[in-house]
């Protein structure tokens, strides 16, 4: 671990529901730069830690730290504005916006014209509207031809699964971020599609200059991308380091087993 | 008869019958007796007797899924489906006015207090209960084959018929307003209309063979039509200014045409249209039901009142209201939509963080309060209590008032113009995007950097604006305010304005005041009826048509939620298999028009 | 999840409301108690007034919460459901008072209009569902809302169609009429009777739902109603006799409603479905306790609150006010406490 500031830390962060802990005490960090993955098997409390991240939940103990700053009790768009963007385990699109209308909305938190600049239209609204138009674009360009042309004028409902991630993820982009997280972004997606967004994410770091946290089932895509793994259950941290370490870890091993065999 | 059922045909026909039922008890059917659409034979009344029957006949030949496979009925099958179905209705109908008949009016007026002997004998058609029960029975049979071949019948013949039909009898509802203006252009009015009655019969043939033509021409080339007029206009930006300025240059001479009379209602017309825009923002663009909405209309009325030096009704004249300004309506106007806009953001503040529903009965409670406060002693010094307030701004402009209804209707036209200009703007900028994700999903909106709580308000900001400019409007128009004219069915009346327009949708708003507010005021039979009719409005496009009557796009796909993805589908199979797409695009209207 | 913005100056806005309400309250009450403005008597009788209104509220607010627990939706037109069951018992009540038989048998008719009445509103309530928002299930969230507000509209003035605008009178057996003496004072036998019986239907219920199969469906689907039809329970007859349910208590309403305000008229359901829906939140939505805690803590406020607090400002004819004050407490109940009493707070899932 350096000794800058990590870009984004949760201290002895809690969060229970009822009587159930989905998160106990957890501690991790990410650095500027970084892909992290987290893993774990099923109700590790990983989407929770997403959740608690972005704002949706507030945790009941600990601390969140963006760039040094408490983001506890900040809304959502606000921790959005600050440069954390995120997809959704399941995929949570606009659905009857048009494609390229659904990443001009990411756009939404690097503007400002309102009520005035709508109605009167004067020249910086144009330009503004005109910006946000093609950084959209750009962010939909990030995937290529999936999302380019014909397509942005589509209704979001009418994309393939594959490229609803996709959007859902260049939407993501469209908000600026500095972090952004990714809640199984390769669920639902065939083993071609898998591959080439790996090479997404890392181009995300490369091209891009994001930062990329990443909850992932399939292992491929951990291996492929991650430059630090940490593996959650019962909402704590259970192991961390390179892919191969934590892969190796035994508790590691015994919670997916575990699990495994209870299931 | 094919796929129907004897079953189902009689369940459908009951189902026709208690329509019947219905309208005759509830009233409408001895209302509308006398009002003549088309000659001296054919009255509402009427109408409103063969039509259950005919809707029946239509209903029940729909195609049918019997064990996985789909099953259309031919159209001989339908007619007689639809004629037995139908004769089910009328046989039934006929057989309850020979019950209550011979089990007594009076006796059952008890209840029903519709039920007299005058709609004994209208139902009968004067000809004593046997007769009638035949007569009834006929009519049925007759219409339920109508309706039944209709439904059978391909769009391309079925559509000419069903508009050239309502045409023909909007054209005789209008009979109040159309022959006044003929006048005024110096034509006779009696070759399209009996005097002060419905059409002439060679009239109505002539204007059924119109409409019908017309909707003909329209299918074959409407499409082309307005692609090649889009594509023009886009390409010269003047072709739309002109057709604007078309529209705006037949707008304006409407009230000279018509007469003070009809302006007058017209004049009511644009004030709900304003009311229309204003909620439109709140219900259409953010998502956000606002059934108290009558407060920001009573706000803006009164508030007005107060601005420009109106004074309280007390039994012993006029009094000075506690507080009072002497401004000019042109300065008291934005004053008002200014102050509203901080009213929508101070009631909006608390509530705005409910969901949904909690939302609309938080709103139904503070447009409540507002009507309660009006009427109540307690603030009698201010606003007049229940004698109200009088003396109101003519809102002159040197010599010309703006109280007549001719003149009025210019006012409310140039401020209902900026009301359409400002919601067009705002639906395409970057406001309108982020009330539509708003709208879409809240959580996902407020995720992607949109302040929901500030698009919230501002969403009751600009509608409470744009509805206290409508009360401000009516204060105007009418010179004095009393409690009555604020009630919460002003807020369902502008809801059921939106709702049957199309949620979203400018056009939808104009086209929903004129019907709902227009329709009735000039028919003045509909009065009593008006909170009946816009409650079914409300229902009825909520259940069959959710969109509404003039769409906005994005609404109607997103009102479909459930079914968009299976159309998709089936279109795309449509494309596939020739046969398939006939039956599954041929269903209905409603398929066409989504596809379109 | 509903919360939007966590700014802390919304806590302190909220905090001041809270304080200067209560101020309002407490300055208005001593106002009120100290000038001595009502006798020890009126406040006797104003509780008891309270109560018993309360427990109609009570019993149409079951109504909104069992709906409102399966479905999750607010059914606006309850209160038209309940119109009509006071409509259906009023004519028999007016023959049989007619024929005298209504004196003569008071405990028999009595039966009978509740019969009449509970038939009549769950026939109604079914009807609703069936036609109105059945169709709707899936749908957006505003579409059943509007659908609903447009039923209650249609329903109200379809009962004004067929029975007219006028109000009716609404007579009660002799031998409801006068009152009895109880803890030092006169209670009107009307009033005792309607606590009585919905405070017997509010145990009914809770038994039926606790302890019968069908009690155990509704539950599941209020839980979770895709799992519950993947269980076998047939969700579509739940919601129908959900409804029908909703109509019995609110038929068994609307007779003890006639009862006590003797009459009858095509509006009354506006203003009982507004206040029961109040208690119904008061209580917390959802919940059958809930319903019947919200209904007397209402009727206690609104028999209570005008005079108590007004009163103490010189404010005339408090009772003017009364509904206002209603919808008062709603809007304080859901910006405060949205769980209402018993409630934990409505939590929506991402």
């Amino acid at each position: 671990m350096s000794d800058a500031i990590p870009l984004l830390e949760l201290r002895n962060v809690a969060k229970h529901f009822g009587g159930l802990y989905a998160l106990s005490g957890l501690d991790m960090q990410v650095n500027e730069g970084e892909i992290v993955s987290v893993i774990g098997p099923n109700g590790a409390g990983k989407s929770t830690m997403f959740n608690v991240v972005t704002g949706l939940y507030e945790p009941d103990d600990g601390n969140v730290l963006f760039k040094g700053q408490s983001v506890v009790g900040l809304a959502p768009n606000q921790i959005t504005r600050l440069g954390i963007a995120r997809t959704f385990q399941t995929v949570h699109l606009f659905p009857n916006m048009t494609v390229l209308e659904n990443a001009m909305v990411g756009q939404h938190c690097r503007s400002r014209s309102g009520v005035f600049g709508a109605i009167v239209r004067p020249p910086r609204t144009k330009r503004e509207e005109e910006r946000i138009r093609e950084r959209a674009r750009e962010a939909l360009e990030f995937f290529g031809r999936r999302l380019a042309g014909y397509r942005q004028d589509q209704p979001a409902f009418a994309l393939s699964y594959a490229n609803r991630r996709r959007l859902e993820m260049a939407r993501a982009i469209a908000t600026e971020p500095i972090l952004i997280s990714l809640d199984e972004p390769t669920a639902g997606m065939n083993p071609r599609e898998t591959l080439e967004l790996r090479d997404h994410i890392v181009r995300m770091r490369d091209e891009r200059g994001l930062t990329v946290l990443l909850i992932e089932h399939d292992m491929r895509v951990v291996k492929g991308v991650s430059d630090r793994v940490i593996a959650l259950d019962y909402g704590r941290k259970i192991a961390e380091g390179t892919y191969e370490e934590v892969a190796n870890n035994p508790q590691v091993i015994e919670a997916y087993l575990g699990t495994k065999a209870a299931g | 008869m094919g796929p129907v059922g004897v079953r189902s045909a009689i369940a459908a026909g009951l189902i026709g019958f208690v329509g019947s039922l219905y309208l005759a008890l509830v009233g409408l059917t001895e209302r509308f007796a006398d009002l003549e659409l088309i000659g001296e034979q054919i009255t509402l009344g009427r109408l409103l007797i063969v039509l259950p029957p005919l809707i029946t006949g239509f209903v029940v030949s729909r195609p049918r899924v019997v064990a996985g496979e789909r099953r259309v009925a031919s159209l001989g099958q339908a007619s007689a489906a639809g004629a037995f179905a139908g004769g089910v209705a009328g046989a039934v109908f006929g057989a309850a006015v020979a019950f209550a008949e011979w089990f007594g009016v009076d006796r059952i007026r008890e209840v029903f207090i519709t039920v007299s002997p005058t709609l004994i004998e209208f139902l009968t058609f004067e000809q004593g209960v046997a007769v009638g029960f035949v007569i009834l029975t006929v009519l049925g049979l007759i219409a339920g084959g109508v309706g039944g071949a209709l439904k059978a019948a391909s769009s391309r013949v079925r559509r000419p018929i069903v508009v050239g039909a309502s045409v023909t009898v909007l054209l005789g509802l209008l009979q109040r307003i159309i022959p006044v203006a003929m006048r005024q252009l110096d034509l006779d009015p009696s070759v399209l209309y009996l005097p002060s009655a419905g059409l002439t019969v060679p009239a109505a043939i002539v204007v059924f063979a119109l409409a019908a033509g017309a909707n003909v021409l329209w299918t074959r080339s409407g499409q082309q039509v307005r692609a090649r007029f889009r594509a023009t206009a886009s390409e010269q930006p003047i072709v739309r200014t002109a057709v604007l300025l078309a529209i705006l240059a037949i707008a304006s001479t409407v009230p000279l045409l018509v007469g003070t009379v009809i302006s007058e209602v017209l004049g009511t017309v644009m004030v709900f249209m304003l009311l229309g825009l204003g909620l439109n923002i709140v219900v259409g663009y953010a998502g956000l039901l606002d059934l108290g909405y009558v407060a920001f209309f009573a706000f803006g009325a009164y508030a007005l009142a107060l601005l420009t030096g109106a004074t309280l009704n007390t039994t012993t004249g006029a009094a000075a209201p506690a507080f009072s300004l002497d401004l000019s309506f042109y300065l008291s106007v934005w004053i008002v939509a200014a102050l509203a806009a901080g009213v929508g953001v101070l009631i909006g503040a608390p509530v705005l963080r409910l969901r949904g529903d909690y939302l609309a009965i938080v709103t139904l409670g503070l447009g409540e309060i507002v009507s309660i406060l009006t009427q109540s002693r307690w603030l009698q010094p201010v606003v007049g209590g229940p004698q109200g307030m009088r003396g109101v701004t003519d809102a002159a402009i040197g010599d010309i008032s703006f109280r007549p209804p001719q003149n009025f209707y210019y006012l409310a036209l140039a401020f209902v113009m900026l009301a359409v200009f400002v919601s067009w703007r705002l639906s395409s900028s970057r406001v309108g995007r982020a009330w539509n994700a708003m709208r879409e999903d809240e959580q996902i909106a407020d995720a992607m950097g949109i302040s929901t709580t500030k698009y919230k308000l501002l969403a009751f900001a600009m509608g409470g604006a744009i509805g206290a400019i409508g009360g401000a409007l009516f204060a105007v128009k009418i010179g004095s305010l009393t409690p009555a004219s604020f009630q919460i069915l002003v807020s369902i009346t502008a809801l059921a304005v939106v709702v049957l327009g199309g949620l979203g949708s400018i056009p939808g708003v104009v086209v929903g005041a004129l019907v709902l507010i227009g329709l009735p005021g000039l028919l003045r039979e509909f009065e009593e009826y008006r909170q009946l009719i816009y409650g079914g409005t409300l229902v009825a496009i909520m259940v069959l048509r959710p969109q509404g009557l003039i769409p906005n796009v994005r609404r109607t796909r997103e009102l479909h939620e459930e079914e968009v993805e299976q159309d998709a589908w089936a279109r795309s199979a449509a494309q596939r298999e020739e046969p398939y797409a006939t039956v599954v695009v041929g269903d209905t209207v409603d398929e066409e028009e989504r596809s379109t | 999840m509903g919360r939007l913005e966590r700014l802390p100056w919304r806590t302190i806005i909220l905090v001041v409301l809270a304080v200067l309400i209560l101020a309002t309250i407490a300055i208005g009450a001593f106002r009120t108690l100290t000038e001595g403005a009502y006798s020890a008597d009126a406040w006797r009788d104003f509780i008891i007034l309270g109560l018993a209104q309360g427990a109609i509220y009570a019993l149409v607010a079951l109504g909104y919460t069992l709906v409102y627990g399966i479905l999750r939706m607010i059914n606006f037109a309850h209160g038209e459901v309940f119109m009509f069951g006071a409509f259906a018992s009023y004519f028999f009540s007016a023959a049989y008072a007619e024929s005298g038989f209504l004196d003569r048998e008071p405990l028999l008719s009595l039966t009978i209009l509740l019969v009449v009445a509970m038939a009549t509103s769950a026939g109604v309530a079914m009807l609703l569902e069936r036609v109105a928002y059945r169709p709707l299930r899936g749908a957006p969230r505003l579409v059943p809302l509007i659908t609903a507000i447009g039923a209650s509209l249609f329903l109200a003035n379809t009962a004004r169609g067929f029975f007219g605008s006028s109000p009716r009178g609404y007579r009660k057996p002799e031998v409801l009429e006068g009152s009895w003496t109880f803890l030092g004072g006169d209670v009107p036998k009307i009033r005792v009777v309607v606590l009585l019986t919905a405070a017997l239907a509010v145990v009914a219920l809770s038994l039926f739902v606790a302890r019968t199969k069908t009690g155990r469906s509704m539950r599941a689907v209020a839980e979770d109603s895709e799992i519950a039809s993947l269980m076998g329970v047939h969700v579509d007859g739940v919601i129908v006799t959900t409804f029908a349910i909703g109509g019995l208590l609110a038929g068994i309403a609307g007779v003890l409603y006639s009862m006590t305000f003797e009459q009858v008229n095509f509006f009354m359901g506006f203003q009982i479905g507004i206040a029961a829906f109040t208690a119904a939140v008061l209580g917390g939505i959802g919940s059958i306790a809930g319903a019947a805690i919200g209904g007397l803590s209402l009727g206690l406020l609104q028999a209570l609150g005008p005079s108590l607090i007004l009163t103490g400002y010189h404010i005339p004819s408090p009772f003017q006010l009364r509904e206002a004050f209603t919808f008062l407490v709603l809007v304080l109940v859901l910006i405060f406490r949205p769980g209402g009493i018993l409630g934990t707070g409505e939590a929506e899932k991402v």
